[in-house]
């Protein structure tokens, strides 16, 4: 990395909140992704639900976008994991998931997430509840 | 026993006056018909729930028994040295035989309450799995479709996202592709609508659950007659 580069990181750092979204589906996180970076944030996609701890070691994220349904390990148990570790309780998690009851939404409630959008959105639901935080 | 079918078989006009007539002052009385072997073959009995077979004529007994299905509940009222009776034990598991003692009315209607009660134990047991069996079907149907849901709205995310995502740079778009794109966010945003209808089906199912232990707390709560 050239010196220039390390500036324009840590400029961009200052400037822009950054963005976790976890998400087993590629396609998903590129689409949240795009609609993020408009508006001045700096998105970080990740599709493997198990390293979610890793990556927020390592970029510091502001806000967690995080989804229900994955493989290995689901969005509840992340939210749930991350809210009793005294090192990232304190980072908004957002659930984004398409189950849209109202246990869907308790439940998540009770797992410590402080956010709840559900699939499909548009674009200003989304910005709204990441605006909250962010 | 309200709904339970009792055919008296026999050719002593007697023994059906004396055990109807011993019937009637029960507090539970069973439909009753009775019939001679005569008319036996003839006479229209829609499967009784029980079958008392009285005094027949001569040779009449083998060939009533044979007749019946072998499944049958029945009450053979004959004297305790009937030739036949080991025989027929074999062929017909639910055979009871009450001698034709003086007291033999008392151990019928003793008998035939007990049987009628579990024939009565057996509906309610088979219209309960009837009942489970269709609950589960309209269950994995039900979980089916919200699966389908979960798929669907996934992809309606994707085609939302992406044409709002087009559509907020306008700029670099023929007229045509943006009337077309716009036509796209529309259904999309119709589909969307569609599919929020699926979310009154978990309420639908919870109320369908509902329903199904109200009708067997009503089941459970009829008390079954006692003699």
């Amino acid at each position: 990395m050239q010196f220039s580069d390390v500036e324009n990181c840590a400029e961009r750092m200052r400037v822009q909140k950054k963005v976790l979204i976890v998400d087993d589906s590629p396609a998903q996180v590129k689409l949240i992704q795009g609609l993020l970076e408009p508006e001045g944030y700096w998105p970080v996609g990740l599709n493997d639900p198990r390293r979610v701890e890793e990556a927020i070691a390592m970029e510091r994220p502001s806000v967690i976008l995080l989804d229900v349904v994955m493989p290995e390990r689901n969005g509840f148990q992340v939210c749930r994991e991350l809210k009793s570790n005294a090192e990232f309780n304190s980072i908004p998690v957002i659930l984004v998931t398409s189950k849209d009851t109202a246990s869907d939404r308790y439940w998540g409630q009770q797992q410590g997430a402080d956010g709840y959008v559900t699939k499909p959105f548009t674009r200003e639901e989304l910005l709204r509840a990441v605006r909250r935080f962010a | 026993m309200r709904n339970t079918n009792v055919l008296i078989l026999t050719d002593d006009a007697e023994f059906a006056r004396l055990l109807t007539a011993c019937w009637q002052v029960e507090r539970q009385l069973p439909g009753i018909c009775v019939v001679t072997s005569e008319f036996w073959r003839e006479a229209d009995t829609s499967s009784p729930d029980l079958i008392v077979v009285g005094p027949l004529k001569d040779g009449k007994l083998g060939d009533v028994l044979r007749s019946m299905e072998s499944n049958t509940a029945l009450i053979l009222c004959a004297p305790s040295e009937a030739k036949e009776l080991g025989l027929l034990r074999k062929k017909y598991p639910k055979l009871l035989h009450v001698p034709l003692r003086e007291d033999w009315t008392q151990v019928v209607l003793l008998l035939a309450g007990e049987s009628l009660r579990r024939t009565e134990a057996l509906k309610l047991a088979r219209q309960a799995e009837r009942h489970a069996a269709q609950y589960a079907n309209q269950a994995t149907l039900g979980r089916y479709m919200y699966d389908m849901k979960h798929n669907v709205n996934n992809a309606l995310t994707s085609l939302l996202g992406n044409a709002e995502l087009l559509l907020l740079e306008p700029g670099g778009l023929s007229a045509q592709s943006l009337a077309q794109i716009k036509t796209i966010h529309t259904m999309a945003l119709r589909i969307n609508e569609v599919m929020q209808r699926f979310s009154s089906l978990a309420s639908e199912l919870r109320e369908g659950e509902t329903q199904s232990q109200v009708e067997t707390e009503e089941v459970n709560s009829t008390p079954i007659p006692r003699r």
